[in-house]
């Protein structure tokens, strides 16, 4: 054979091959349909799945949004009816996501990068992966005349009638807070007694505190973090107090179902989550990453230490629907 | 009557008249029959352990006792409201009749959750719109709508054109010699109306009262704007939160909450007719209508008084919700410097939801708006031209999924659907095609009664003359009928799109991934604290009910009189 042929022999094969290749490396590309059921807000939830778009540009998502307990009440219609629809889920809090591993429903992802993540943040089996850190506080209008500096303060007689509260019927990460501190000797069930006697009302999720505290209707508020600091950032009259015997905290988790349609498109939504560009993200929307690299939100000054109050998982999962049947018997439904 | 026809203008006519009742049963009796038999049967087997349960359980009946409540306090106000209007806009001098009229019905186009919105921006310690004018009160106060006493004033402000449109209908048939004798006998224009003109306008008074208490019953949008924040439920609100935060696994207790109200709602009506018999209500003249009274001196004050009332109803509301979009954050005052158009920024181009929202809503109003007018036309052919029996049942039956309340058709929809269809396999539930079914099915007396009126308007003889010439039932109805009755066919539509765009009921029980709507993300974004996102939504959906309603001004010499309610 003459140097010409062999030439281009080789150079054909090297064609073929990376043919091949760009042909394997578009077939691996995510695309088609993702379905996301999240409680996140609407305006983080749309920069979430922009983000991701712009990572993955043949998929197109589709987003269901509402409290933790109404995505779990459609997700369990929808197993009721043999068709569940989303392939990927970004709710509150791990509680939720232990039952539904429980029953079988979530799809592991051992490739997952959890590099720099800590392990208390993401399930064993790597079937959910904390995104975020997410802590509860008391928020306050800016008009208050006093602010308390614990949990035990807001309970006082002073703030009669000034408080709202996220319903645990109805918010995932304030199911967490009614688990986490009734678990407590310092807190316990007489406090959310005390806070009924404080008339203090239990409203549809964290969004209607912000919503009551924002506009001067109740002083005070039990509210997640990122939500006050970015009402503050935009101009609301309200701040944010670290109560002093620490906050309970959520950390997000998003998993895959087992059913999912796509599970090339889901494990980059995961993979996306979990990513440098993802925490940088979620810094960016004022949440408190789950990887402590990527930077803190906009609100946090340097080097703050913020205490949190540790959650005992299992508990929280084996207490919850009696807490919440006590709960709904102290405030009403 | 033709008799003699040949066999095949009475089989199409058969086949014509069988399908539209198949089609009528499948949309207003099949969901209704399921339900019920799920409030006996629950899954499939019967027993009473359901309607034991929730009839025995004390938050069903502190709903329903709210639920009366306030379907009754709304009534009382906007009987008052809309008759005293009613009276003054049909039988007095009042100028500019028709714009006022335009403004006082637009409340009752507007979406009830639009409604509520924009009456909780004018309250509250960080109204945009008080403190504006420095008039807000201080932080702390609860903003006095939350409440049920707030409930019943958005409920009469809403219906209140409801009564208005029955009673003014009915003040047209008023005879003139009658007024006139009295008149003429020496006594005052204020007893004439209390001892002729009201005792005369029994039927269509009661008539706007018992419509008013259906729809005051089955209003979703305002309980659960105003009374799910207070922990003041009502039936429809208890019914959304047990299905929305339990799912499917409380659809028989669901069930028996939807036959509750089903029931109330029907023992109106069942009073309103009771009422009607018991004296005779017969018109014997059929003259000119009456002559307007002259105000005088009084016109003025009368014309001042009228359109505060509008301006309180209407004007204020709207502009405090205008207000409250172009405010970034909640609780931030209104100044040049934070004045912005960023919500309609986000809800228009960043936010997926509201997009397809826009697209959702348009889709299936329009949908719903052109299959049901071509239902409709065959259907009041029959109802006009070939009354029988059968037609009246029909008849009946297509108006029950209007008159009941939108939650109990939303949960009949999901019993029925929530399995695959038998034979094709295919799951409607959580797709956008049960929301269509629910359209079809809830507006479909919407489009068939402007169809009717313009059937009315029709003289016989055209269509006699061609069926002589040879031509069948269909070929009549599409050459001859179809063009005649159009404007009207085409005024229902209208009617339905603008009812099914703003509609909340059906969508918040029936909406999924892909297809939510309007209403919808109006109050997923009320619910998630952004309720500056909610104010932008809000308005530009009142601006485009307000346009697609002038529109029809240009064509509405055409149309015959009543069909649309905001044109005198």
């Amino acid at each position: 054979m003459n140097a010409t042929y062999r030439f281009t022999r080789a150079l054909l094969a090297g064609c073929v091959l990376a043919l091949a290749l760009a042909g394997a490396a578009a077939a691996q590309a995510p695309k088609g349909k993702l379905v996301l059921y999240t409680s996140q807000p609407e305006r983080d939830a749309a920069q979430t799945v922009a983000a991701y778009k712009r990572v993955n540009p043949a998929v197109e998502v589709e987003v269901f949004r509402s409290g933790t307990t109404e995505v779990m009440a459609k997700l369990a219609a929808e197993f009721a009816a043999g068709q569940p629809k989303p392939d990927v889920l970004l709710l509150a809090d791990a509680a939720t996501m232990e039952s539904l591993k429980k029953d079988g429903r979530l799809m592991a992802h051992p490739q997952a990068k959890v590099a720099g993540l800590d392990p208390g943040t993401y399930d064993a089996d790597r079937t959910y992966f904390g995104s975020k850190l997410i802590t509860t506080g008391i928020a306050v209008n800016t008009s208050a005349k006093s602010r308390p500096t614990s949990w035990a303060d807001l309970a006082k007689p002073e703030y009669k009638g000034q408080i709202a509260m996220p319903s645990p019927l109805y918010s995932g990460a304030a199911a967490i807070m009614l688990g986490t501190m009734t678990a407590r000797n310092d807190l316990g069930w007489p406090f959310f007694e005390k806070l009924k006697a404080a008339d203090a009302v239990a409203v549809r999720g964290n969004g209607a505190v912000l919503t009551a505290v924002a506009n001067g209707e109740k002083t005070y508020g039990v509210l997640v973090d990122f939500m006050a600091f970015n009402a503050k950032a935009k101009g609301s009259p309200i701040d944010f107090i670290m109560p002093a015997e620490g906050l309970p905290a959520v950390t997000e988790p998003v998993a895959i179902l087992k059913t999912t349609q796509n599970a090339d498109a889901a494990k980059a939504f995961v993979d996306f989550i979990l990513s440098d560009e993802g925490q940088k993200l979620a810094a960016s929307m004022g949440y408190i990453p789950a990887n402590p690299s990527a930077g803190m939100p906009a609100w946090m000054p340097a080097g703050m230490k913020i205490k949190l109050m540790p959650t005992n998982i299992a508990q929280v999962v084996d207490n919850n629907s009696a807490n919440l049947k006590r709960f709904a018997q102290i405030f009403g439904n | 009557m033709v008799e003699a026809a040949p066999f095949r203008e009475r089989f199409e006519t058969r086949a014509l008249l069988a399908t539209l009742v198949v089609v009528v049963a499948l949309l207003s009796m099949l969901p209704l029959a399921r339900l019920a038999f799920e409030a006996i049967a629950p899954g499939g087997v019967p027993s009473l352990d359901a309607t034991s349960r929730v009839l025995g359980d004390a938050t069903t009946w502190s709903a329903a006792g709210h639920s009366v409540a306030t379907a009754v306090g709304g009534t009382l106000l906007a009987t008052v409201l809309g008759s005293i209007v009613a009276l003054l806009v049909a039988l007095t001098d009042v100028r500019a009749r028709n714009a006022y009229v335009f403004c006082f019905v637009l409340p009752l186009m507007l979406a009830p959750q639009v409604v509520a919105l924009a009456w909780l921006q004018m309250f509250g310690p960080s109204s945009t719109l008080l403190k504006l004018v420095g008039l807000a009160p201080p932080p702390g106060t609860r903003n006095p709508l939350y409440s049920p006493q707030g409930i019943v004033l958005l409920l009469g402000v809403q219906y209140a054109p409801l009564v208005f449109l029955t009673l003014r209908a009915g003040l047209r048939t008023l005879p003139r010699e009658l007024i006139e004798a009295a008149l003429a006998s020496g006594a005052r224009p204020v007893r004439v109306v209390r001892t002729i003109v009201l005792p005369l306008m029994t039927p269509p008074l009661v008539a706007g009262v018992a419509l008013a208490f259906v729809s005051c019953l089955g209003n979703f949008g305002i309980p659960a704007f105003l009374g799910i924040p207070a922990n003041y439920l009502v039936l429809p609100t208890l019914i959304y939160q047990r299905m929305a935060g339990l799912g499917p696994s409380v659809l028989s207790d669901v069930a028996v909450l939807s036959m509750l109200v089903g029931t109330i709602a029907v023992a109106g009506i069942v009073v309103q007719d009771a009422m009607l018999r018991r004296r005779d209500f017969r018109i014997t003249s059929t003259s000119l209508s009456a002559r307007p009274f002259e105000l005088g001196r009084w016109r003025l004050p009368v014309e001042i008084a009228l359109w505060s009332v509008s301006a309180v109803m209407l004007a204020l509301p709207l502009t405090a919700l205008v207000l409250t979009s172009l405010v970034p954050a909640v609780g931030v005052a209104l100044s040049s410097a934070s004045a912005t158009l960023d919500n309609y920024r986000f809800v228009l181009l960043e936010h997926d939801g509201a997009r397809r929202a826009f697209r959702n809503s348009f889709g299936l109003s329009a949908t719903a708006a052109w299959t049901i007018v071509f239902i409709a036309v065959p259907l009041a052919y029959f109802v006009v031209w070939r009354r029988s029996r059968l037609v009246r049942v029909v008849n009946l039956v297509a108006e029950l999924p209007y008159a009941l309340p939108g939650v109990v058709l939303a949960i009949a929809a999901i019993l029925l659907f929530l399995k695959p269809l038998p034979l094709v396999g295919v799951t409607l539930y959580n797709t956008v095609w049960i929301l269509l079914f629910c359209y079809l099915a809830r507006f479909l007396v919407l489009g068939l009664r402007p169809v009717v009126s313009g059937y009315y308007q029709l003289d016989r003889t055209l269509e006699e003359a061609a069926q002589v010439a040879g031509a069948r039932l269909l070929r009549r109805i599409r050459t001859i009928i179809l063009p005649l009755v159009a404007p009207a066919a085409a005024a229902g539509a209208l009617l339905i799109f603008l009812t099914a765009f703003n509609e909340l009921t059906l969508s918040a029980l029936l909406w999924s991934s892909g297809a939510e709507t309007l209403g919808v993300v109006l109050f997923s974004f009320q619910q998630g604290g952004d309720a500056n996102y909610a104010a932008a939504l809000a308005s530009l959906t009142v601006v485009l009910t307000i346009a697609l309603m002038l529109s029809t001004l240009f064509v509405a010499s055409r149309l015959p009189p009543g069909v649309l309610p905001w044109r005198d």
